[in-house]
């Protein structure tokens, strides 16, 4: 018997993550990014791609640039039969949103939300609500699943609103209301949060906007009639009357709430460092001059900067690159710089939360469906400013073991090197036992940096840190 | 005939939409067949919780 479709696992150019709409799905082929429609998708695209909304939303870029594509052949990758395919703006570098600050996840669902109202206006709908459909060009978030579109069904209930609430709403309510990140539990659950947990750790909150009836009351209509049989019930909300003002109705009290929702960060050991840290105003001259020189080299594509702060360096990287992903542990910080960027306009730096230590792996089906970091493209340039001390020592990464890492990516190197005796360096291993992290000393530092790069530059910036500039061995 | 969504949008979260549109919600509510919708809901009690009338 022929083998029929494609293997996930085999094939690279499936889009692992676009499965779960069965009428359309991503593929990439050399010509770019693709999607094949089946029948009704199809139909559903023509009403999108006649209507003035698209066109709109087109012109303003929230949704990805797209058009009707030219395939010889479609492929087989649906359940029903292929019957188009569109081709699509390739996004520079895909991100999650485990991966995003507060201000971005709400960016996101304010989106989501606009999209929803501004269809409904259209005659049209959007069949899901999810976090992932959305990227980012620099701080400006894109939509990019054009084949969430469908024409409206007036009378029926929003099919996404479960899905809203459960990767959008609730997480967005742990940051503002209990000041409890988000990023564990969605990395922890591609679904996100379901209504029965978010009202175990929101029912103190019922006084707060959104609260009661998005999860205290959802939750409980949930436990009470959640084994109804849907389609009855959806034919009885029909006969009973739901109309598109209920619906209109909702999307507008969603973006209320989702608009009112502020996280207020409390100053963490990080948020004010870069104006207030341990060197000089002279030392950081130098430093960004380093910087500028050594990025200047090449016109990169994708550079990245490891342990970003508040963005000064990956600012001074973004003038020779296309795009900087400037990422961090430190959620607030991050945060921070996000806003900074969305006030400028910025589409070259794109700001995520991320530990060197443990950053994003595989995940969901077949751990395909969501890339881990290098997956999703290795840079030309990694900047690894102010973070070698804090991988080596807090996180007890062995210094060759993080150089090996560096190394893997195949990308030019600023690296820099705060001795033991530098005052953050001191203050680390200063809840440790005399003798601890013996590796970390300046000499080993230098001996393992010239086995794996070719050093072509070295300065030292201050009495304790040197940077160097290196490129991996050919 | 339309196909039907890939989400199963969920009973409870259908429901909720007929609750949480707030004021904006009171005058489409108002208007709402609530006798058929409160016996639908009667009817779709969970079989764990015996309807005491029954």
């Amino acid at each position: 018997m022929e083998p029929r479709g494609h293997d996930l696992a085999a094939d690279s150019s499936i889009e692992a993550g676009s499965f779960r709409d069965h009428d359309s799905r991503v593929f990439v082929t050399s010509d770019g990014v693709h999607r094949v429609l089946s029948r009704a998708a199809l139909e559903d695209w023509d009403a999108l791609a006649a209507s003035a909304l698209w066109h709109e939303l087109q012109a303003e870029g929230r949704v990805v640039a797209t058009q009707p594509a030219q395939l010889d052949a479609l492929p087989d990758l649906l359940a029903a039969e292929a019957a188009g395919a569109l081709h699509h703006e390739r996004v520079p570098f895909i991100s999650y949103p485990y991966e995003w600050p507060f201000a971005m996840l709400k960016d996101a669902a304010l989106l989501q939300l606009e999209l929803n109202l501004r269809a409904l206006q259209a005659g049209l709908a959007l069949k899901d609500a999810s976090p992932y459909n959305i990227q980012w060009r620099g701080s400006a978030p894109i939509f990019i699943d054009v084949g969430s579109f469908e024409r409206l069904r007036p009378t029926e209930p929003w099919a996404g609103y479960r899905q809203f609430c459960m990767l959008f709403l609730y997480p967005l309510m742990l940051q503002a209301y209990k000041d409890l990140p988000f990023h564990a539990v969605l990395r922890g659950s591609l679904d996100g949060i379901p209504p029965h947990d978010a009202r175990a750790v929101l029912s103190g909150e019922r006084f707060r906007r959104g609260v009661l009836a998005n999860v205290l009351l959802h939750a409980r209509l949930e436990a009470r009639y959640g084994d109804a049989e849907g389609r009855e019930v959806k034919r009885e909300m029909q006969r009973a009357g739901f109309s598109k003002q209920l619906l209109e109705a909702n999307f507008k009290k969603l973006l209320k709430v989702v608009r009112e929702l502020e996280w207020k960060a409390g100053a963490t050991a990080w948020t004010g460092y870069g104006k207030d840290n341990s060197y000089d105003e002279a030392a950081a001259g130098r430093k960004a001059q380093f910087v500028r020189e050594a990025a200047a080299r090449r016109r990169s594509r994708l550079s990245w900067d490891v342990g970003c702060n508040d963005g000064a360096y990956a600012r001074i990287a973004a003038e020779s690159a296309d795009l900087v992903v400037a990422f961090d542990a430190d959620h607030a910080t991050v945060d921070a710089l996000y806003r900074s960027l969305r006030e400028e306009g910025r589409s070259d730096i794109l700001t995520l939360v991320m530990s060197v230590t443990d950053p994003s792996p595989d995940l969901g089906w077949r751990g395909l469906e969501r890339a881990s970091l290098e997956r999703r493209g290795t840079p030309e340039l990694a900047l690894c400013l102010a973070v070698v001390h804090h991988v080596c020592i807090t996180g007890n990464v062995p210094v060759r073991e993080l150089l090996d890492w560096l190394n893997s990516l195949d990308a030019a190197l600023v690296i820099e090197f705060p001795d033991r005796s530098d005052p953050m360096v001191e203050r680390l291993l200063g809840g440790k036992r005399d003798g601890s992290n013996p590796d970390y000393e300046r000499a080993t530092f230098e001996r393992a940096l010239e086995e794996r790069f070719t050093v072509d530059r070295s300065e030292p910036v201050s009495e304790t840190r040197t940077l160097y500039e290196a490129r991996p061995r050919a | 005939m339309h196909v039907l969504a890939y989400l199963d949008p969920g009973t409870g979260s259908m429901l909720v939409q007929l609750l949480a549109g707030g004021f904006a919600a009171v005058a489409v509510a108002a208007k709402l067949y609530w006798r058929r919708l409160l016996s639908l809901l009667r009817i779709r009690r969970r079989p764990a919780e015996p309807d005491p009338e029954s």
